[in-house]
């Protein structure tokens, strides 16, 4: 890691871990874990959607499963407090063992029919939340656990959680970048057909990543079901929640670090200010939609790259004239 | 990918500090603000409302029920001689949202009092913030069964029972028939969600119970839009009563299936939808109501006291006429109405107060006179209406029927 | 006996009119590998259209779509032009997705500020009209749209192979840089398929609107039904997207009237995921370029 990038990360990380001792406001610390919540999602999408290019519109369906998980386990007030937080590497372990054959299945289509396929997923784990009636509630729903936290620092160890899976989900991510898992990933996005001919396992390093990818998003599932303390179908398998971790990786820009981290940041505070002062007026779909394309007309490939690019250039040109 | 630009990245960590330290420091100066002295000020009252997305439409019946009984209060000199201010945000239909909403409003507007969410989805996690913080919790829309089975005493559901046991009326009026006219035969179909398939399930335990042999019983799931293959599930089986555990959309495709299919129940009940004066002639076509059961709290031809100034205030408030009004416009106005009785009871108007007080004897509200048990749970009942010449009349209990029930119903006019 | 008769009539009405919402979806992917996520909003845009037109001028429903077809291009064409259009080709794919999503929701957020999220029904008097025959219930408005879309099939089928447009296109699909050699304006084929394939949910939206009652929100339900029938009819042919909607009409029909309605869907999407696997092209996709 360059010296820069130890400063960034170090400094990122220290400053989010010493906030909640300095800040007392409960509703600071609910915006941010929910920035946190969608930073750990978007970087582990970012595993499979953007160093593999596997767009995956099913993250949700894993997401769903670790939420059900913790609630079912700790259903009204069986051992809660901080027990449902070390049961989250089981409920990651078990996604990523789930995950396996499905990836093995999915990843035989390519980009648009995969996005189709994982949707399918989707829909087919939320109509088993509704009907596995005895195990999820169904439609009833199922409530979680009400932890016995001091509600003047209640959200400090939703917090503080969301933190480390998002420190999680970036280490993962840093890795792919420096490894040879990370080079196989990038030459299977550019064009799986040669990477497969020139000899990499294609199909491992896909299921790799496709496994710790949603792992992760299994974990931080756990912890909004926990957070959020009741749960519905319609809501813990929702597809907006992946629309969520999509947009914030493109925005960010893909197969980058600190991309999805950066789309997080700035769409989970500014769409739950917005909608909190201003959501009254029916405009609000009109403009999301709107931010919405123009990121995508203006900015294609997220604002780290395209910045980067930029600077590059003018780099460039200041050494051409510098000559 | 190795970057290379050191001098910009320095520059982005710098950045990134700046806006923590930002957050920071907003938070600080926030909290040092709101030490004000609260005796003078206004009451301030904070409601999350789902103002867009799938749930808007009782969003905004709610946000008027709301924003009516707060100017008529404020008229009258507001509560305790404080003027009352009401803050509503959106929760877009959101989970998240909602738990954001209910948050901000305590520990950041920190409002004096909340009151419930409209839709009853989100009732359970806004009411969990709410006890957190000691706030009481009035709502108008979250009344199934897992709501009262959270065991919060900070809650009161402002209709005049639990909403699973809309149909119960409905039970009590078919077995109140003498045994030779009763239906033999009933089929039940359901949606998939927390009050609509509990509400039809009570029925079908009082029919069978009672003798009335089930011959169908199924659930739908939410997106269903095409009911007919379903209804002519139904229709094989030609019972003489149908129930249709309904919520809105769905009641309407079950209505329009039936006609498509030609079958016509000698009683049909449809607990939601065809509730909504609005609504249900708008989708199926006013000729079509004729006969149908559902059940309701308040109406515009409802008898409940104060109804004739509260349709009267609506109308100078919002045009329209009243047959045009929302029951849960009704329901949000009747949940204000709660904190001004508690406050002319006991002269305060606090969190507490309003738990302690609520708790005991009997509150008239535009829904009826309620009154809860220990976890908020209304222990009222709800009328039988029926569609009779073109609009909703009370028919059961006798009591306060407005008309005589119409057994069998009438044909389909198509 | 009698109600897998009836299931099946009612199956196979619904599953001409999903046939005639596919057709457009299978063309745009056919042309130019666009997962359109929009398809299902303007299905609804098109209700509304004619539920509006209908209240103003009291026209039959059914003519109306003469008028609403043409808008229903106008503003597919534009969403190519400038939406799509401008999207880099190397991840036009990904992006288009996304793009397509967000008209979706810009779709849905423009009628709920013009209609509210009040449910409507279009109501001419015979929405809920139908014949008796043998004993089994046929509806009228299905039973049009079940013509109608066979018509819609024709006609596309008849553009696509007989006119210089079809030609076009079909070069297009092959190899769009050679066509592009040989004088073909790539952009303008696009643009015009794209507005093609949208253009059918004139009549798909009248219909709809006809049969059930509908709100800005209801294009989610329509989408998810879409997707999966371009892909088990094995994206881009459009005879195997009209049989998969068939499928799907009666497979969700039988499991509805027959035993749960709560895994009609379900069914559906396990029969997709084993097509999936063992035919990875779909039904009838072996011909078209790259899908797998």
């Amino acid at each position: 890691m360059s010296k820069a990038g130890i400063i960034r990360a170090t400094s990122f990380f220290g400053i989010l871990a010493l906030l909640p001792l300095g800040v007392k406001p409960q509703w600071v610390i609910n915006l941010l874990i929910f920035t946190l919540m969608y930073a750990a999602l978007a970087s582990s999408w970012n595993l499979i959607g953007g160093y593999a290019g596997y767009p995956s519109l099913g993250h949700a369906a894993f997401f769903g499963f670790g939420a059900y998980f913790i609630g079912i386990i700790f259903e009204n007030n069986v051992g809660n407090g901080y027990n449902p937080f070390f049961i989250l590497p089981l409920v990651g372990i078990c996604a990523a063992i789930i995950s396996i054959p499905i990836g093995f299945i999915a990843m035989k289509t390519r980009k648009d029919v995969f996005a189709i396929v994982t949707i399918t997923l989707l829909f087919m784990v939320q109509t088993l939340a509704y009907n596995l009636r005895d195990l999820t509630g169904g439609a009833q729903g199922k409530g979680v656990a009400v932890p016995p936290f001091d509600p003047a620092t209640f959200g400090r160890p939703y917090y503080y959680v969301m933190l480390i899976l998002l420190l999680t989900a970036m280490s993962i991510s840093f890795y792919f970048r420096r490894s040879k898992i990370g080079l196989s990933l990038a030459a299977v996005r550019a064009d799986e057909d040669k990477a497969h001919g020139v000899g990499i396992q294609v199909t491992a390093v896909k299921i790799i990543a496709f496994a710790l990818s949603v792992a992760i998003a299994a974990m931080v599932g756990g912890v909004w079901g926990y957070y959020e303390g009741f749960i519905y179908p319609q809501f813990a398998v929702d597809p907006l929640i992946t629309i969520g971790m999509v947009l914030m990786t493109f925005l960010g820009g893909r197969a980058t670090l600190w991309g999805p981290v950066l789309g997080a940041f700035i769409l989970v505070p500014a769409q739950q200010y917005f909608s909190y002062e201003f959501g009254a007026t029916q405009f609000y779909l009109l403009a999301y939609a709107a931010i919405f394309l123009i990121i995508m007309l203006v900015l294609p490939r997220g604002i780290l790259p395209t910045l980067t690019d930029r600077i590059r250039l003018r780099a460039k040109i200041a050494a051409e004239a510098n000559k | 990918m190795k970057l290379n630009t050191s001098k910009f990245l320095e520059r982005r960590s710098t950045v990134a500090a700046a806006v923590a330290v930002t957050l920071v420091s907003t938070s600080l100066i926030s909290t040092l603000g709101n030490a004000a002295s609260a005796a003078t000020k206004p009451l301030s009252i904070g409601v999350s409302l789902s103002l867009t997305g799938d749930f808007a439409d009782s969003g905004t019946a709610a946000q008027k029920g709301y924003k009516l009984w707060v100017s008529d209060v404020n008229k009258k000199g507001g509560i305790l001689g404080r003027q009352v201010s009401i803050k509503i945000v959106n929760d877009a239909s959101s989970p998240d949202q909602v738990v954001t909403n209910y948050t901000n409003l305590i520990t950041q507007s920190k409002v004096d009092i909340v009151m419930g969410p409209f839709s009853s989805l989100l009732t359970i996690p806004a009411s969990r913030v709410a006890k957190r913080y000691g706030y009481s919790f009035i709502e108008p829309a979250g009344g199934g069964p897992k709501v009262f089975a959270e065991k919060n005493p900070n809650l009161f559901f402002v209709q005049p029972a639990a909403t699973t046991k809309g149909g119960d009326v409905f039970a009590d009026y078919i077995l109140s028939l003498p045994a030779s006219s009763r239906p033999k035969t009933a089929a039940y179909v359901k949606l998939d969600d927390p009050f609509a398939a509990p509400l039809a399930d009570n029925i079908k335990a009082r029919f069978e119970a009672a003798g009335i042999k089930t011959v169908y019983d199924q659930t739908y799931p939410s997106e269903t839009a095409d009911m007919t293959p379903v209804i002519s599930g139904v229709a094989a089986k030609a019972p003489d009563v149908l129930v249709g555990g309904t919520q809105t959309a769905d009641a309407f495709a079950q209505v329009k299936a039936m006609i498509q299919l030609k079958f016509n129940p000698k009683w049909l009940f449809l607990s939601n939808g065809a509730s909504s004066p609005l609504e249900f002639p708008k989708a199926i076509g006013l000729k079509n109501t004729e006969g149908v059961f559902t059940s309701s709290d308040w109406y515009p031809k409802s008898t409940a006291p104060g109804t004739a100034a509260f349709i009267k205030a609506y109308i100078a408030m919002y045009g329209g006429t009243a047959a045009l009004i929302d029951s849960t416009s009704a329901e949000a106005y009747s949940a204000g109405t709660l904190l001004e009785l508690v406050a002319k009871k006991t002269g305060k108007i606090d969190n507490a107060t309003i738990i302690k007080t609520l708790h005991t004897g009997s509150w008239p509200t535009l829904v009826g006179n309620l009154s809860w048990n220990a976890y908020g749970e209304p222990q009222g009942a709800y009328l039988l209406t029926q569609w009779i010449g073109g609009s909703l009349k009370t028919v059961f209990p006798t009591a306060s029927a407005q008309h005589a029930p119409v057994a069998p119903k009438p044909a389909w006019v198509g | 006996m009698h109600s897998v008769v009836q299931a099946l009539i009612l199956g196979s009405l619904t599953g001409g009119v999903y046939a005639l919402m596919a057709s457009g979806q299978t063309l745009i992917f056919g042309i130019m590998k666009v997962i359109n996520l929009a398809q299902g909003a303007f299905v609804i845009v098109a209700s509304y259209l004619t539920f509006s037109l209908f209240q103003m001028t009291g026209l039959d429903p059914f003519l109306l779509i003469v008028i609403t077809t043409p808008i229903m291009f106008i503003l597919g064409a534009a969403t190519q032009w400038f939406l799509l259009r401008p999207l880099r080709p190397d991840d036009a794919a990904e992006l288009s997705l996304l793009v397509t999503f967000a008209v979706a929701l810009g779709l849905e957020g423009a009628l709920s500020i013009v209609y509210k999220t009040t449910l409507r029904s279009i109501m001419p008097g015979y929405e809920n009209h139908s014949w008796t025959v043998w004993g089994y219930q046929v509806n009228e408005v299905r039973f049009y749209a079940f013509l109608l879309s066979i018509a819609m099939l024709g006609i596309l089928y008849l553009l696509l192979q007989k006119t210089k447009f079809g030609r076009s296109v079909r070069a297009t699909v092959q190899n769009p840089m050679s066509a592009q050699l040989l004088g073909v304006n790539s952009k303008a084929v696009s643009a015009f398929g794209f507005g093609l394939g949208v253009s059918t949910t004139a009549a798909a939206g009248a219909v709809f609107g006809l049969i059930t009652p509908f709100n800005p929100g209801s294009h989610y339900d329509l989408i998810s039904r879409l997707l999966t029938i371009v892909v088990l009819g094995g994206m881009g042919a459009i005879g195997g997207s009209v049989i998969a909607a068939l499928i799907m009409g009666v497979g969700a029909a039988l499991v509805s009237a027959l035993s749960a309605p709560i895994w009609a869907d379900f069914t559906f999407f396990i029969v997709l995921l084993l097509v999936l696997l063992l035919r990875p092209r779909g039904l009838f996709g072996a011909k078209v370029r790259g899908a797998l």
